[in-house]
């Protein structure tokens, strides 16, 4: 495996010369905050204090606070749950999948990635509850054993939503658990006080004994199995909960790989966007090199061109189907009221991602930062796209109607990047960011020889 | 006891009875405790949770339908037509329903009060009928009294009452038929207004007559209407032609529109009437004016081409029986009456006389003139009145500024008001003397010759309002004066006149009242002396030409009565604000109609404000551009622009009568309301206007609301046929099994593959289901508001409303196929009433998380409240669209006390947070259900056994409700017919329980749509 990473362009940095360079490098964004750090916090705390206000008043005077309205009796709300959803999933690919395809750049965002996805996750779960009418019984769409024998309506895409969401959060959350643990311990020995006592408690008394080792790579590999089908269940799951209904434009086979294909294009472009900063403020230059950056841009590419092959699918089978219907759905889509979402949305994942094409541009950190963003307005307005533009031009022409949103709900849009923001930001303080222990398996085979004997 | 030895079983329960005694006694507040007394003698008429039923008559506007009332534990809860009144045969319009939105009005006067210095003080009844007898005692016989059309024993006793005390009466109809009333005197020297057999006729042309929306007999009208014009079960149909500038509700109803210039319906009937009369010997006395009018000069007066007037007089005299109407309200000009002599001579070439137009047993309904009231106000102005009581109208507001009504009112001595409610009018009395709501008082109607009903209070008076019903103070302050008038309360004194008039030989004056009371209704036979009077020479002189116009402006301005406000009188009923206008659908606001031509001439958009201004006033007003209006004419619906009318009402549009001139028409008196020209100025603001049409009445060639031409009747001619072979789609419901998409439905459920359990009963279950013909609806929108009365759908707000959070239940899609201004041409205005289609195979039910919407053994698709968690997905898989969502506590929040005493007490009052729609009115089909049970017949009810509340009200009769499982039902009948079609049902499968019978038209439907 060595030297198949070697060739596969490892790790080779000159400021990296000993194993215990990672140690330190990595876990030095552990070490006290800066105010820059504080400034971040901050901001996030106030935005999760406007996403509680609004979320709370929407509560106590109706969900009328929404600009929701007959026919679009979905907006912002479900369109923020599934761009969240989307998030979630490059982090389990990247881990899972291109850990059992042993892609060995994964080893420096991973951990990134995993986050975001726990986070992202923890920040879609919110919407059902936000959107629904009567959150106070949204637990009834769980099945729980009850005196009156009711259960959920197991043909509902909105239950599957509900075991897809919460499976997903449960082994996502275990496996990044997981991949901690090794690095918590080292984050234990470096570490003095309290969080000594709490990283020596969640470390579950690592050792890095052969056997723990055994257990940790087989116990990780599994999960890795198990997480990989998720990967795609759940986008899948997600896009039943339109491609099961008779709206045109959602109703389309084409949803399931469509979703998840853009699922991780957006996922990925949250980690560029995420791990730019993270590499300049920790200083994490020589762990995720441009090398890395030109993997996840390929990724990126390679499902933006799967994401724009479904645009463009769905509109030659609106034409191509000769359904009236469906044909002025996806005219409407173009030039309608909602013109500008969708040539946002084109525009910004089938125009811009081109320029991955460029060699110079996957290697220039800015250009993709800035790609990144795009990619994630993009990915946000793909999803209000489908879910405002085909709700507001179905069947009934008496019954169009057209959907703005409220300021409560640009609030609960805005807020939960603060809410996710405030999470992540704990993240990089209390975890390694970075996989300490699989960078060192990394390491180019001299540098380990080295290494060793310095030891 | 020690800690050791552990607590005892006797000790817990203490402890336990301690504590919990405890909970409770802090769980209770001691402020407000509440008393709860059962009843310790039960009321002996009231059964808790059995309707009681009493018989009156609507108080809505002149025609005096026949109503029953539904009441629960002493509460109207609902209006109903009466089906033994000979006048509206169980139905009732919009405005109707709305009538208990008055008895509730939380704006209602709460009690007796004076003005003093500016505010009302609350008085008691015995100070307020001492002053004004007072009052009246040293006016010394300079009482007036403004009144309005009521029940002859009320205005016997008002008549009684002004001449004990000295003084005269006058009463005012903002909306009046003075017109015709003596146009027919003129013509036939007869003076009533002449009776309408529209449901004999073949061929009727309406010059401007709204009888969808007002006049003499709206429902009534309505249904002879229907009658006549829907196709039969013989494919036979009668046409209608609608002459006139705008196309009102009936307009929209025509099978062809003859676009005329405003105010040329003498002309054109005149010309009519000449080419059928050919040398005129028919006319009588007529007939040099019929030389006059060629069909050159007729078709150039109107602005329509020779050979259309030719065709029409042709055709008006061969595809007879034929009928024609004169202009309505919003057409009285300066020469209406001559207007309406027009017609009636053409009526009387036609031969129309005796055969589809009566000149006996007409309608009863208002037709008095508006000169009586200028009078009034000349002398109030004069000084001549020392004391004024308004009662019932409300002048202030319907008369134009000009008319001087405010300042004369103003300057006599004491005013009275017996206002039920605040008005414009009562704002400025110097009493006011609450009358009882007509739901809680006495009274008579006769609504035509030989028809006499009761009014009778239906419940105690809603405790609110210590109001006193206007006869019975009348009746006290006579004898206060020391003239007594013969019976101490009203109720005294209408018995008294009826038995009176009560003939031994109908039997025991006692049991005939009862029946009355219980029937609702009288009837005696009338004398009709057959005869058909010959045309008169007549006796005034009339000028046939186009009337004067005020100002210089270049576009006609029409101010027509509301079909939901009337003259305004509507405006503070909140169900009326929020039903969309029948033929705007705008709901709430005001605005100015306007061809689309002549705004974009102007560059304006629809909700762009525009001041509106004549030589009288001005107002601004946003424009909605409507295909139905001449270029040259611009319309405003009366009804809007209240001051001081309530909370629903004030602000609300513009007030029309701003712009008009008070000029009486000569020389019937009538008010003019084309009077003036306008011209019409943007000021650069706009107006979002709230309507539920979301595509500007245009189908976008989809089979929503399809059609049928008559020639393609019985030749099996559904246009759809044949097009293709039947679909088969995958089905979800009880497996992957396919199932066909023609031809199954409706019987077809429960789908293959769904057959267990209780759905497998096909024998003892009913499917339940509606067949609506379009081709009889009108859509007047009475089912709409019978729907939210029933129902109790709350009413959201014009701000929620343009929102698109409207609640209703039911919609009337109103779509242009073909208008054409410019010229004489068919006309295809499709109305489409949409409602929850029940379908067999439904999107909503799979998509519901937590089966808060499922299909019942009975095939409805029922909506479960309590159960409903609110992630509107039903309402976005409803290809339909018929889902609506409480997005706010709307029941709560918008509807005040004593509103919610109206509330159904059969269905559930719906929460913040859930969805809901059409339940096919299941409390009603379930007591049925329980009556058919308890008597032993079974579990289905039988056919017409059960009647759902838009069915109740639809005055056309185009609703059917039964059991589309047995093949006897009307229902099952109907379904049968080859009209009917089922929304969407061939693109989608969703095998609907609703049928509609596609509307017939004269002219060739081409396109897959039509």
């Amino acid at each position: 495996m060595a030297t198949a990473t070697k060739e596969r362009g490892a790790l080779t940095h000159p400021d990296v010369q000993h194993l215990s360079d990672v140690n330190r490098d990595v876990l030095k964004a552990l070490g006290r905050p800066g105010k820059g750090w504080w400034a971040l916090l901050s901001l996030c705390m106030a935005g999760m204090g406007l996403f509680f206000a609004a979320w709370g008043w929407q509560i106590y005077r109706g969900i009328g606070v929404s600009g929701l309205m007959s026919p679009v009796g979905w907006g912002v709300y479900i369109t923020t749950f599934v761009f969240w959803v989307g998030i979630a999933h490059s982090g389990t690919l990247i881990s899972a999948i291109l850990f059992l395809f042993r892609a060995p750049w994964r080893q420096s965002v991973y951990r990134i990635a995993e986050a975001m996805t726990v986070f992202a996750v923890m920040t879609a779960g919110l919407f059902p509850l936000i959107h629904v009418g009567r959150i106070w019984h949204a637990y009834w769409l769980v099945p729980y054993p009850n005196s009156r024998f009711l259960w959920p309506n197991f043909k509902s895409p909105l239950v599957w939503d509900v075991f897809a969401v919460t499976t997903y959060f449960t082994v996502s959350a275990t496996f990044f658990f997981l991949g901690c643990i090794p690095d918590i311990a080292a984050a234990r020995d470096a570490a003095k006080g309290l969080r000594k006592k709490l990283y020596s408690l969640i470390s579950l008394g690592w050792r890095g004994t052969d056997s723990q080792w055994h257990h940790f790579g087989k116990a990780y590999i599994f999960l890795a199995a198990l997480a990989t089908p998720l990967v795609l269940s759940v986008h899948s799951v997600v896009s039943w909960d339109f491609a099961m209904s008779i709206v045109p434009g959602w109703h389309a086979t084409i949803f399931a790989p469509y979703f998840v294909a853009g699922a991780i294009y957006s996922g990925v472009g949250m980690v560029i966007t995420l791990a730019v900063p993270m590499r300049k403020i920790f200083g994490l230059e020589a762990y995720l090199t441009t090398k890395h950056f030109d993997a996840l841009a390929k990724l990126c590419l390679l499902t933006s061109m799967i994401v724009l092959y479904a645009y463009l699918s769905e509109f030659f089978i609106a034409w191509y189907s000769g359904e009236e219907i469906e044909r002025t759905a996806f005219w409407n889509r173009l030039f309608g009221t909602y013109w500008w979402a969708t040539w946002t949305m084109l525009v910004c994942n089938g125009i811009v991602p081109i320029m991955l094409w460029f060699k110079r541009v996957r290697y220039s950190i800015p250009a993709l930062f800035v790609i990144s963003i795009f990619i994630n307005i993009g990915m946000w307005f793909e999803r209000y796209v489908i879910v405002v533009t085909s709700l507001h031009h179905e069947y009934e022409p008496w019954a169009w109607g057209i959907y703005r949103p409220s300021i409560y709900e640009v609030s609960i849009l805005i807020g939960s990047f603060a809410w996710f923001g405030f999470w992540f930001l704990l993240f990089t303080r209390l975890l390694p960011p970075v996989a300490i222990a699989e960078l060192k398996e990394v390491l180019p085979p001299p540098l380990r020889k080295q290494a060793k004997e310095a030891h | 006891m020690t800690m050791t030895d552990g607590i005892k079983r006797r000790d817990f329960l203490k402890v336990l009875g301690v504590t919990g005694a405890g909970a409770t006694l802090t769980g209770c507040s001691t402020q407000g405790v509440e008393r709860l007394l059962p009843y310790v003698v039960m009321p002996e008429d009231i059964t808790p949770g059995v309707a009681t039923w009493y018989t009156t008559v609507c108080e809505g506007c002149s025609a005096q339908c026949g109503m029953w009332v539904r009441t629960r534990e002493g509460r109207a809860v609902k209006v109903e037509g009466n089906p033994n009144h000979p006048v509206s045969h169980g139905a009732l319009c919009a405005k109707g329903h709305a009538t208990l939105q008055h008895l509730y009005n939380p704006d209602r006067y709460a009690g007796p009060m004076v003005r003093e210095g500016g505010t009302l003080r609350p008085i008691t009844w015995e100070e307020g009928e001492a002053m004004l007898a007072q009052r009246i005692q040293s006016a010394a016989g300079n009482v007036l009294y403004v009144g309005q059309a009521a029940g002859p024993t009320m205005s016997g006793l008002v008549d009684q009452f002004v001449g004990t005390v000295g003084g005269r009466s006058v009463q005012y109809d903002a909306v009046s038929s003075a017109p015709l009333r003596e146009a027919a005197r003129i013509a036939f020297g007869v003076n009533a207004l002449p009776r309408y057999d529209m449901g004999s006729a073949r061929f009727l042309i309406s010059f401007g007559d709204d009888f969808v929306e007002y006049g003499a007999s709206p429902v009534a009208h309505q249904r002879g209407f229907a009658h006549m014009a829907a196709a039969d079960e013989h494919g036979s149909k009668g046409r209608f032609v609608y002459a006139g500038p705008r196309l009102s509700l009936t307009g929209q109803n025509a099978d062809e529109w003859v676009p005329i210039k405003a105010g040329s319906e003498a002309a054109l009937a005149l010309g009519m009437a000449s080419i059928i009369a050919g040398d005129g010997a028919a006319a009588g006395p007529y007939a040099s004016v019929l030389a006059a009018y060629d069909a050159r000069s007729a078709a150039e007066a109107a602005g329509v081409s020779e050979a259309t007037v030719r065709e029409l007089a042709e055709r008006f005299a061969s595809e007879g029986p034929s009928l024609a109407m004169g202009p309505g309200v919003g057409s009285h000009h300066r020469n209406a009456t001559a207007a309406h002599l027009a017609v009636l001579i053409l009526n009387a070439v036609a031969g129309n006389v005796g055969r589809t137009l009566h000149l006996e047993g007409g309608p009863n309904s208002a037709a008095r003139p508006y000169s009586e009231m200028e009078s009034a106000i000349r002398a109030m102005a004069g000084g001549q009145v020392g004391v004024v009581m308004v009662h019932g109208a409300n002048p202030a507001y319907t008369l134009p500024q000009s008319s001087g009504f405010a300042e004369a009112f103003g300057q006599v001595g004491f005013k009275v008001s017996f206002a039920t409610a605040p008005d414009e009018t009562s704002a400025m009395a110097d009493l006011i003397l609450p009358d009882r709501h007509f739901l809680e008082s006495w009274g008579d109607s006769m609504p035509k010759a030989g028809v006499m009903a009761l009014r009778q209070p239906v419940m105690q008076d809603v405790p609110h309002f210590d109001s006193k019903q206007t006869g019975d103070v009348l009746l006290s302050v006579a004898s206060r004066l020391g003239s007594p008038l013969g019976a101490v309360t009203f109720y005294e004194y209408l018995r008294n006149a009826h038995q009176a008039m009560h003939m031994p030989a109908m039997g025991d004056f006692e049991t005939q009242w009862r029946e009355a009371l219980k029937r609702g209704v009288m009837e005696h036979d009338i004398e009709m002396s057959g005869t058909v009077p010959e045309l008169r020479a007549p006796d005034t002189a009339l000028v046939f030409d186009a009337p004067a116009l005020d100002g210089d402006g270049d576009l006609t301005l029409m101010v027509y009565p509301s079909s939901r406000f009337g003259a305004g009188e509507f405006s503070n009923a909140p169900w009326m604000q929020e039903l969309p206008d029948p033929v705007s659908k705008i709901m709430w606001h005001g605005w100015v109609e306007m061809n689309p031509a002549t705004a974009e001439a102007r560059g304006l958009r629809e909700g762009d404000i525009v001041t509106v201004a004549s030589s009288h006033g001005s107002v601004d007003v946003p424009v909605w551009p409507y295909p139905g209006i001449r270029e040259d004419v611009v319309a405003l619906a009366m009804g809007g622009g209240h001051t001081d009318y309530g909370r629903w009402a004030n602000g609300n549009g513009v007030n029309a009568m701003a712009l008009l001139p008070a000029v009486a028409e000569q020389p019937s008196g009538a008010f003019v309301t084309m009077a003036t020209r306008v011209s019409v100025s943007p000021t650069g603001q706009r107006r979002r206007l709230a309507t539920n049409d979301g595509s500007n009445g245009d189908q976008h060639d989809r089979p929503i609301a399809p059609a049928m031409a008559l020639a393609d009747l019985g030749h099996g001619g559904g246009e759809h046929e044949g097009d293709h072979g039947p679909l088969k789609e995958l089905q979800g419901g009880g497996g992957f099994i396919p199932v066909d998409a023609e031809g199954g439905a409706p019987a077809a459920f429960p789908l293959a593959g769904a057959e267990y359990g209780q759905y497998a009963d096909k024998e003892n279950t009913a499917r339940w289901g509606l067949a609506i013909d379009l081709d009889k609806c009108t859509g007047c929108s009475a089912c709409v508001t019978a729907c939210q009365a029933e129902n109790n759908i709350p009413w959201v707000g014009e701000e929620q409303a343009l929102m698109g959070r409207e609640m209703h239940w039911m919609r009337i899609e109103r779509y242009y196929e073909h208008v054409d201004a410019s010229e004489a041409s068919h006309l295809d205005i499709r109305f489409l009433p949409m409602l929850c289609q029940h379908c067999g195979n439904a999107p909503c039910e799979p998509v519901c998380p937590v089966f808060a919407t499922y299909h019942t053994p009975e095939g409805v698709n029922a909506q479960i409240y309590n159960r409903c968690v609110g992630t509107r997905y039903c309402a976005n898989n409803c290809p339909y669209k018929v889902r609506v969502f409480n997005w706010y506590r709307y029941s709560s929040e918008n509807v005040p006390d004593p509103m919610n005493w109206q509330f159904n007490p059969d269905v559930t009052v719906r929460d913040n947070g859930v969805m809901e729609k059409c339940s096919l009115c299941m409390h009603r089909v379930r007591e049925a259900e329980n009556k058919v049970a308890l008597e032993g017949r079974g579990t289905i009810p039988g056919d017409g056994e059960i009647v759902v509340a838009c069915q109740q009200s639809c005055p056309a009769e185009a609703i059917v409700f039964g059991n589309l499982r047995d093949p006897n039902s009307r229902v099952a009948q109907l379904v049968q017919s080859e009209r009917t079609y089922r929304v969407l049902d061939e693109f989608i499968n969703t095998q609907p329980g609703v049928n509609y019978l596609k509307k017939v038209t004269f002219h060739a439907v081409s396109g897959g749509h039509e």
